[in-house]
Formats: C-alpha cells, structure tokens, sequence
C-alpha cells in the first residue's frame, strides 16, 4: 500500500476493483487488523475503524465492528453443521446461551438459509456456504462487512444470488460494504461508490457513473460492463439528451430508452 | 477427431454424471462446454484423456478407444489444464516443471530443452525459468500451467474453467492463447461458465444440464437462446439481455460488438425521430 | 477395507438408539467390548454379539452393521493366523486342536469388538461426539481438532484426487515399476499435497481469527448434552447386565461352554 488516504462514511456501498495483485485484498485486511497484527510487515499511518485505532485493538475485537469474509468457500467454514458455524464466533466471545440462539436465529434468516439449519456442511454448494460464512460473521452484528472476492469460486447464477443478498444486507440492513471484486456488472449499478486500484495506490474514487464515463478503467484491470461501451459509442453518434446519465445495468438503459420513446 | 458414442458415467456413489452423451467435434475446432456447476462438464473433460471411462458407451480420441489405452498414452494427444494450477507445482524450478511431463513422454534429451524454451517463450515466463513456481503469482502460475501443457504439443487442449479469478487483461490475453493454438491446428475445448468470454471467443458451444446435452451449436445461436440458457442457470450475455429487451425498438437478441449496438439503436431512435 | 469404514461412518436414523446420548451408548459400546473381553467361551461372545446384532436391528442399521463383520473378515483370519503361528512358536507348544481353538476364540472375540464399535459410530454423529467430549470437560482444543479432522478430511481426499488426476494427465504412471521407482513417482503427488495443505492452513489462520477463535478462555456452547430419563434408565440397565456379567465370571461357579 502506497500513500493511502480514505474516509468511508456508514451505510455506503464500496466496490475495490483493479488487476489481480494490485492492493485490494491488502487494504481489506487494514479494516479489521489482520494488518498489522496477523501480518508481519511495516505499517505506517493510522487505520481508524468505528472510531478504533486498528493498532491498539486486536482482530478479534475489531471483527466485531468489521467482519470478513473470504474467498474460498471451505476454508471459512469450521463446524459440522451450518447452525454450529453460525455460532462459531459468538461461542468463541463466549455470549450467553441464549444471545447465541436469537442471534443465529436473526443471522439464518436474514440470509435466507433457514432450512439449511441442521445440514451438514459437507453437503452445501458453494453458493450455499458463502451464505453460511456471511451468516456466520452477521452473528457478531458488525457495523461493517468486509469481503474479499466473495463469489470467485461461484457459477454466476449463485454469484448474482450472492450479490443480491449483499445488496439487501446494504440496503434493508444499513450494513456498510466494501467488496473487492472482479465481476463488476452485477455490483456497478447498487455501488455508491468504486475505488480503482493499482500498485498499491488508489488511482480512482468516486461514483461509478461518473468514475466509468469520464475515465478509461480498462488499463487498470477494471471490466466495463459491456452496456457502458455500448453506451459511450451511442454518445459519440447521437446528443446527450438520448443518455442523461450513464446506465450501469440492462435495466436502467433499457428504462432510459423507454422514457424517451413515449416522450 | 473426438468421438462420444452414447457415453454415460455413473459415480461409485450411485450418481449419474453424464447420460447418453452423444457428440463430435472434429480437428481443429473451438468448442466450449457450458453448464452449471454440477452438469457434468468436468466429468466430460475427465473421458478425454481417459481419467474416467464410460460405464456405458464409448469414447474415441482419433479412432482410439479409451477404455483400451492408459491416462498416460492418451495424454499424449489430449493436455488437460485443471482448474487449479497449483495442484500440479513440485520441482525446484519452473524449467524442471515444464520438462517433467516430456520426461515422462520419452521426449529425447534436446528436444526437450527446445519445447521448454518455446513454451517459456510463448507464455512470457522467460525470466522466471530458474524460479521456483511457488513463488510466482497467481496469474503466473495460471501461464506455467499452461506453458507445461503446451510445451509437449497435444493436438488437443481441454481447460477447464481457464477465467477463474481473473482479472480482464489475464482474460484478454487467454482469449489470445487460445487462438493462437487454434491457428497452430490445435483442437481447444474450454469448460467455462463465464459467459462473457465465451462470447468474445464465439466457438461452438454445447451447452450442459444435469448430465445431458440440451444445446450444439454455434455462440450466435446458442447465446441468443435466452430461454435455454435460463433453464442452465447461466445468464446471458449482457449485449444479448439488452439487445431482447429492446425488443421495443425493433431490435432482436443478438451476439455482436457494443459499436455495432451502439449504430443499430441509433438508427432507430433516428427514424423514430424523423417518423414522429 | 472399505466395508469396514462403511461399517463406521454414521448413518442417519431416528430411532430411540439414535436419540441415546451419546455417552451413554460410548459406555454401552464399551461395557459390550469389557464382557467380551472378560470371556472367551464361544457361548458368552456370541451373546455378546447376538446383543449387538438386537441393538443394530433396532437402531435400523443391521445391513450396515452386518457388512463391517463380514468386511472384517480378512482381518479376523489373519489376526488367527497370526495368533496361531505365535503360539507354535512358543517352546514345548504342539499342533493340537486346543491351540486351534484357543486361536479361534481369540479371533471370535475381536469379532464382537469390532462389532460393538460399529454400532456407537453407526447411530452417533460427529457433532454429538464433539459435544460429548466438550461435556466430559476434554479441553476444547482437542474437541476442535477432532471436528476439524472430520471437517477437512473429505476436502483433503477430493484434493488428493485432484493432484492425482492432474500428474496423471502429465504422463506421471504411478502403477509401474518396482517399489523404489514407484515411490520416487509419488513425490508428484505428496508435493503438492503438503503445499495446498499449508496453503489451507494458513488461510483457514486467517479465517478463524476474524471469527475470534481463543479470544475468550471460558468459551459458551449453543448446544450441549442432556441426560434424560431415558438415557439413565439405558445407562442403570447396561451396568446392571455388566455386574452379572463379572458376577458370573468371577464369583459363581457356573460352567460355560
């Protein structure tokens, strides 16, 4: 990490985008000491995370504020079944009996998973155990969710499942999300905001709409989904009262068009 | 020449993998495998170099049946690239890696050396040769992998899911590999659920479900097909969503570039401007 | 040998076996093994396995059951062969139909251990021995170790497989050559292993820190083990048929055959 200055306020919705290896799962770990307290290395400046200086506070309470979530499916999930992973962490900070029952209780069904309750984790597909690892973090009623590459190892019919949980977990939940991802289609259109980086800088920040419309992403490792090229090309050939403001999904540019047909 | 002749697998689970698969694909094509997880296109790959023999059925890889060669015989002809390239890493260095399926393949001693040139070449991991292959990074431990399949030159390359995790240029540049051993003549079958590569490919695609083949045919047709490609739980591409539902404007579902999509709703917001 | 671990894979039931608590069906299980090995008369041990036979007809299992004894089999025989060999070899020992019987028996009785073992891991699930050991104030450590081994162990196999296919579809034949080749061929595949189960380890380190693993020294249970009336009538029973068991054995003078 280079030079790296941020605020994120509650409530957004943070998309990390850049080429593979360029920072993004290392400025993750800042939000819930896993740097620098999991990782050797050198840390200069100051992480600030709900109001907690990330060197004075270990992982384990900061992970009450900031919750994780990783890549790979299998190597998050710890109990036999999915309702003992759900309580993993919440018996790890040693809550009451019953706390752990209403909380897992509220976390399976916020996710939608209550009827995996009592499954064996050996039998989850890998959609359905990314929603046990987010349950499993919910439990702790973090302000903040963290997620590194959440829906890699997803067919992208669980992946958009996913994102539209997380989605909801933003929009009903007043979750904040930051998600480091590279399929950015489905999260552009609900994302308040993207943060482009590379070689451990943060080269762009701001509103997807606009970051996408006024800058060429691609040499950075960005996708643009393929709507937004269609919709630069539209711009060159026609005037911008077609377009007033650049679609991040089929729907929004199909919308568009439509309310200027009936115009 | 690759032959599937009524082809089913059933696991020593009891569960049936593939069911009365019937296919061909001839030398030189580029063929994607699609489906759902779980559909059986692993399964699939695993019968070309003989890793699985049919329960039922048969198999031909250029007239020669499966289940009477070895795994290794038939790897010979058909490279398979498995998803995880780190599966696969144990020599000291990435040359030692690359030379190792030659070895095996009784390359003599300086043709060897020359394949592993090439295929460091080819791949642009030229300065990493004496580099252990643990400490390369996760895009360059995707191009060893490939390197150490091309190196000994099958006429067939299988990869199973190439896309996973990787970021735009890697996709780019994979898009152009795979042309360019298409050119050489190779054979390419990729198993992918990445629908937007596969577009920017546009093979022929056979599209999975639950162990059958519902779908043969070229990207333009099968990537249009909105409703199959539901019923497999795959999404469209999204040129191919918004061009259907445009519908509206006169437009139909159809697999072309973001310019020529761009032109074609010009052209009719233009005369619907000059007919209003 | 893989009826034998069939044999010891749970199998899921809701019978009143399967409802024991599990420590109470590890005491059954063990109390089974002890009059086993109290006894080596024929009648006893074949009760001993008649019982267990009942318990497995009840907890539905009995298929299943049945398959580990007769997977057991090779074993059985060898472990006679082996006893038997080992007691000609003992000086001033002669081939008689004694010494063959003696062996017999001891190849019987290993029947009815196995067999009792069968059952417990028949009708209880991993997480149930989990919590058992948790209550009988085993530290967690172990407990998590024991469910994590039982948690990775499948994944482990499926990446074995994996790497296997993988150097396979290298040209790596692993069935030739003698045995100083053949395990140089398998650097290949251990290789790799080793490295994907560190990789593993260091990435589930990571995740079980930001779920607080160790974070508090007295750590709470959602779930734990209840005793009910069932399970201590089960229990009382059990130890009861056990007393007249060593009653008989140690201080009647009942004859058995």
């Amino acid at each position: 990490m280079r030079e790296v200055n941020l605020e994120i306020n509650e409530g957004e919705f943070v998309v990390l985008a850049g080429r593979s290896g360029c920072g993004k799962s290392t400025l993750l770990r800042c939000f819930n000491g896993l740097i620098p307290h999991f990782y050797d290395g050198e840390m200069v400046g100051k992480v600030e995370v709900c109001g907690l200086d990330t060197r004075q506070h270990p992982p384990y309470i900061l992970s009450q504020y900031a919750g994780m979530v990783f890549q790979n499916p299998d190597n998050q999930l710890f109990a036999l079944t999915v309702e003992a992973d759900v309580a993993f962490a919440l018996e790890n900070l040693s809550f009451p009996r019953d706390e752990i029952k209403e909380r897992v209780d509220q976390a399976l069904k916020i996710m939608g998973i209550e009827e995996l309750r009592d499954k064996s984790t050996l039998e989850l597909s890998g959609g359905q155990k990314q929603k046990v690892a987010i349950a499993s973090i919910l439990a702790m009623h973090p302000k903040i969710l963290l997620l590194d590459e959440p829906t890699s190892s997803l067919d992208p019919f669980s992946a958009k499942q996913l994102i539209d949980t997380i989605i909801s977990l933003n929009q009903k939940h007043r979750i904040t999300i930051l998600i480091a991802e590279h399929r950015l289609e489905m999260l552009l259109p609900y994302a308040s905001r993207i943060i482009i980086i590379d070689n451990g800088r943060i080269v762009l920040d701001g509103n997807p709409r606009e970051i996408l419309e006024k800058y060429d992403v691609i040499p950075y490792g960005v996708s643009v989904p393929r709507i937004v090229k269609v919709v630069m090309h539209l711009k060159k050939t026609l005037n911008n009262s077609l377009i007033p403001w650049t679609p991040l999904s089929v729907e929004e540019f199909v919308d568009i068009i439509r309310r200027w047909e009936e115009k | 020449m690759i032959i599937f002749e009524n082809v089913e697998y059933v696991y020593p689970n009891g569960f049936k993998a593939l069911n009365r698969i019937n296919l061909e694909v001839n030398s030189g094509e580029v063929v994607a495998l699609m489906g759902e997880n779980g559909a059986g296109k692993t399964t699939l790959l695993k019968h070309l170099n003989g890793l699985l023999k049919p329960t039922s059925g048969r198999v031909l890889i250029d007239g020669v049946d499966t289940r009477h060669s070895t795994v290794a015989s038939l790897s010979r002809k058909v490279g398979i690239v498995f998803q995880n390239a780190e599966d696969m890493f144990f020599s000291p260095t990435i040359q030692e890696e690359i030379a190792f399926a030659l070895n095996n393949f009784h390359f003599p001693g300086d043709v060897i050396r020359k394949r592993v040139d090439w295929a460091l070449k080819f791949m642009e991991l030229e300065e990493y040769r004496e580099k252990s292959p643990f400490l390369l990074s996760g895009g360059e431990k995707k191009r060893l992998a490939l390197a150490i399949i091309l190196a000994w030159s099958p006429d067939i390359v299988a990869l199973d899911e190439p896309t996973v995790g990787q970021d735009i240029l890697q996709k780019e540049k994979m898009i152009q590999i795979i042309r360019q051993a298409n050119q050489q003549g190779k054979t390419i079958i990729i198993s992918s659920h990445d629908v937007e590569f596969i577009a920017e490919l546009k093979p022929r695609i056979i599209l999975m479900s639950k162990g059958r083949i519902v779908r043969d045919g070229p990207s333009e047709e099968v990537l249009t097909d909105i409703s199959i490609l539901q019923e497999c739980r795959l999404l469209p591409p999204q040129i191919v969503s918004l061009t259907s539902k445009l519908d509206f404007l006169g437009l139909k579902p159809k697999l072309a570039r973001p310019e020529e999509v761009a032109n074609e709703i010009a052209r009719r917001v233009r005369h619907l401007v000059n007919y209003s | 040998m893989s009826t034998i671990l069939r044999g010891l894979q749970f199998y899921p039931g809701k019978t009143i076996i399967h409802k024991l608590d599990p420590r109470v069906k590890l005491v059954i299980s063990l109390l089974l093994m002890a009059t086993a090995a109290l006894y080596l008369e024929v009648t006893i041990i074949t009760i001993v396995i008649v019982v267990e036979a009942l318990l497995s007809i009840v907890a539905k299992v009995f298929s299943r059951w049945a398959r580990t004894v007769y997977g057991a089999a090779p074993l059985i025989i060898l472990v006679f062969i082996a006893n038997f060999l080992f007691k000609l070899s003992m000086p001033g020992q002669s081939l008689s139909f004694q010494s063959i019987y003696e062996s017999l028996q001891l190849a019987y009785r290993l029947v009815a251990f196995l067999a009792s073992f069968s059952i417990f891991f028949l009708t209880t699930t991993p997480e149930e021995l989990g919590m058992a050991l948790t209550k009988m104030k085993v530290p967690y450590m172990y407990t998590f170790a024991f469910i994590s081994a039982i948690r990775f162990t499948p994944i482990l196999a499926e990446e074995l497989q994996s790497i296997v296919d993988a150097q396979r579809s290298r040209g790596l034949e692993l069935e030739k050559g003698n045995i100083i080749t053949r395990l140089r061929r398998y650097i290949p595949i251990l290789v790799p292993l080793m490295v994907n189960v560190l990789r593993r380890s260091y990435e589930l380190a990571e995740a079980i820190e930001v779920k607080c693993f160790g974070a508090k020294k007295n750590r709470t249970y959602l779930r734990e083990l209840k005793m009910t009336t069932k399970d201590w009538i089960t229990l009382s029973a059990s130890i009861t048929l056990f007393t007249v068991a060593i009653y008989i054995r140690y201080f009647s003078r009942i004859s058995i055959p």
